[in-house]
């Protein structure tokens, strides 16, 4: 198996709405398996276009996106929610959370997509919040909860079905900086589960604790640093 | 957490928008229950007044159609066209009974009410009457009279009834029989005749066989010997029907149109959902919901409108169709419906039917707004504010 787990080759995304707006342009990127990285660049220049091809929740105009050897563009719809429902979690900037539901539910409902039987959801979505610190919560309703336990909230949801890919768009982008700091801390900890994670940030406290940083511009990928903290 | 429970914290999120949607199919399935309920239930009396007819043959003029010989059963005013002649050929047929009807109208307090012409003893054999105060004296001056019309118009035995001028003295009153001859006043043929003016002749005569394998030759023989056609009960029963089947149909397309037309709202209400929704949806794909699972959970959320709408609509049109059949004007074809008893409450095909339209109709309404649903792009639908 490859030490990279995404692989991306002369990845391009072009929006046609009434114009073509070229979002990404012939992008190469590889990211290795249990790596921190982030992708960092100017707001509106291809981050989270970039993050969205990645994950499989957009298909790109060319190029091709590998999640280790399988060709994310080039497999049907179903099978890319399969892929995404079980190889890769992601969290939000506005957490997206559902309303409706409770914490606890909210964080089941991953596994429920995923096919778990509702007792075995039940104790995990326990064990996942109890893990970022959230267990006296879990039937709190989202708008109940402070924007860093949101986030909390949606990192417990993402890791439901243990994926290898965590894909964070902005995750601290509404978090004070004291919330931020927790972020951080429990996304080492998930990294060191040895998932990998990539992260779109502007922010450069998050930026310090990457292995790995790729600078997007225009569309481009314009450098890609090693982080030695 | 399970898809109906998802399905469920969906759809009562909004709860003006669900009930109003829920209404919406009720009163379409509340208007298809009381017709179904009331074409069930007329169905059912027409079959129970032609066996209380007591007759295995009815005998009448030629050329009536089946709308005269709906009241035969319901005991709605006939043209009087069999002459005596006729009525004594028939009687004269070995192994028949044969019971002479004229069937007439007059009113009380301007009620109006059926006075039947008949021969007095050999009718109360054949319907076995029993009388429950006075006694069962019909001739010039006395008549009897069913024991619903002596409980609607508070008449007592000794009392002085009017018909067409002349007054009668009431000698009794019928034992209740439980089908429409308790609402019927019954004069002496002959004394009938006169009042009415219509000489010798009856309405039809009910023809009771001793060997019913020869009713196919009895009818014959009667043909052959009188000038008058002869209908078997089944015969009867199958006209009648037919007339009674077009119009139940007929009213039910038109219920039918009112759940249809819910089912539009019920596409509106999804759609709206989905719009509002969008983001969630967005959601749902990114943790991996695939598109069959969006698509049935869409789908789910409009058949239980139909579940919903459908119980409400089937206890809001039991409960109209047994208190407003009572009301219902009286007419050749709802005779039948004058009390609440013809209503089939709690009848299993009725509940069947309106249930399996009323989810039918929401599942086919859900159909476009869960496609849909299902087909947003996943980027596209996370991304919507």
């Amino acid at each position: 198996m490859s030490d990279m787990i995404i692989r991306t080759e002369k990845l391009t995304k072009i929006y046609e709405n009434g114009y073509s707006t070229v979002a990404l342009q012939g992008v190469d990127l590889e990211i290795p398996r249990g790596s921190l990285s982030c992708i960092m660049g100017p707001s509106g220049h291809g981050k989270s276009t970039l993050l969205h091809l990645i994950g499989g929740l957009d298909r790109p105009t060319s190029g091709k996106v590998f999640l280790e050897d399988l060709d994310l563009t080039a497999i049907d719809a179903n099978r890319l929610a399969e892929v995404r429902c079980r190889k890769i979690g992601f969290v939000f900037q506005f957490f997206n959370l559902l309303p409706m539901l409770t914490v606890l539910e909210n964080v089941e409902i991953a596994l429920m997509l995923a096919g778990v039987p509702p007792k075995e959801q039940h104790e995990r979505a326990g064990d996942l919040l109890a893990l970022v610190g959230l267990e006296d919560k879990l039937q709190a309703r989202p708008n109940q909860l402070s924007g860093g336990q949101r986030q909390r909230v949606a990192i417990a949801r993402s890791l439901a079905n243990d994926p290898d890919i965590l894909l964070m768009d902005e995750p601290s982008g509404n978090l004070d900086s004291k919330s931020e700091s927790e972020l951080l801390q429990n996304i080492e900890k998930v990294n060191e589960r040895g998932k990998t994670v990539v992260i779109v940030t502007h922010s450069p406290t998050v930026s310090q604790v990457a292995h790995r940083i790729y600078y997007i511009q225009d569309g481009r990928l314009k450098r890609e640093v090693e982080n030695f903290g | 957490m399970t898809r109906g429970k998802l399905v469920l914290k969906n759809l009562t999120r909004k709860k003006t928008r669900f009930l109003f949607t829920v209404l919406g199919i009720s009163v379409g399935i509340a208007s298809l229950v009381t017709l179904l309920s009331l074409g069930t239930g007329l169905e059912a009396e027409v079959r129970k007044q032609s066996q209380e007819l007591g007759a295995e043959l009815v005998v009448t003029p030629k050329g009536w159609c089946a709308y005269e010989q709906i009241s035969v059963l319901t005991g709605e005013t006939l043209p009087e066209a069999i002459p005596n002649a006729d009525v004594e050929k028939v009687a004269s047929i070995k192994g028949i009974t044969a019971i002479p009807y004229l069937v007439q109208r007059t009113a009380i307090k301007n009620q109006p009410v059926t006075v039947v012409g008949i021969l007095p003893e050999p009718m109360k054999q054949f319907k076995n009457w029993q009388v429950e105060k006075g006694e069962y004296r019909l001739d010039r001056e006395s008549l009897v009279v069913g024991f619903s019309i002596a409980k609607q118009f508070e008449l007592k035995t000794g009392d002085k009834l009017t018909i067409r001028g002349t007054e009668f003295l009431l000698s009794g009153i019928l034992k209740e029989m439980g089908n429409r001859d308790d609402l019927v006043i019954y004069l002496d043929l002959t004394t009938a005749q006169k009042l009415y003016g219509v000489g010798d002749k009856v309405s039809f005569i009910a023809v009771k066989v001793d060997d019913i394998t020869r009713i196919e030759q009895y009818s014959q023989e009667i043909q052959e010997r009188a000038n008058v056609a002869v209908v078997s009960d089944k015969q009867l029963i199958k006209s009648v029907m037919a007339i009674v089947g077009t119009v139940r149909n007929t009213l039910q397309m038109i219920a039918a149109v009112a759940v249809l037309a819910a089912a539009f709202g019920i596409i509106n209400t999804m759609l709206t959902a989905i719009h509002e929704r969008k983001r969630e949806i967005g959601i749902l794909q990114a943790l991996g919901g695939k598109r069959r699972t969006i698509f049935f959970l869409f789908l789910y959320e409009s058949a239980l409108y139909g579940i919903v709408g459908g119980v409400v609509g089937l206890i809001a049109g039991f409960a109209f169709s047994f208190f407003a059949a009572p009301y219902i004007q009286q007419s050749e074809f709802t005779a039948f419906l004058g009390s609440a008893q013809t209503v089939e409450i709690f009848n299993l095909a009725v509940i069947g039917q309106a249930m399996l339209f009323s989810v039918l109709v929401a599942c086919l309404a859900g159909i476009y707004p869960a496609w849909q649903a299902s087909r947003l792009s996943p980027v596209e639908a996370i991304s919507y504010e």
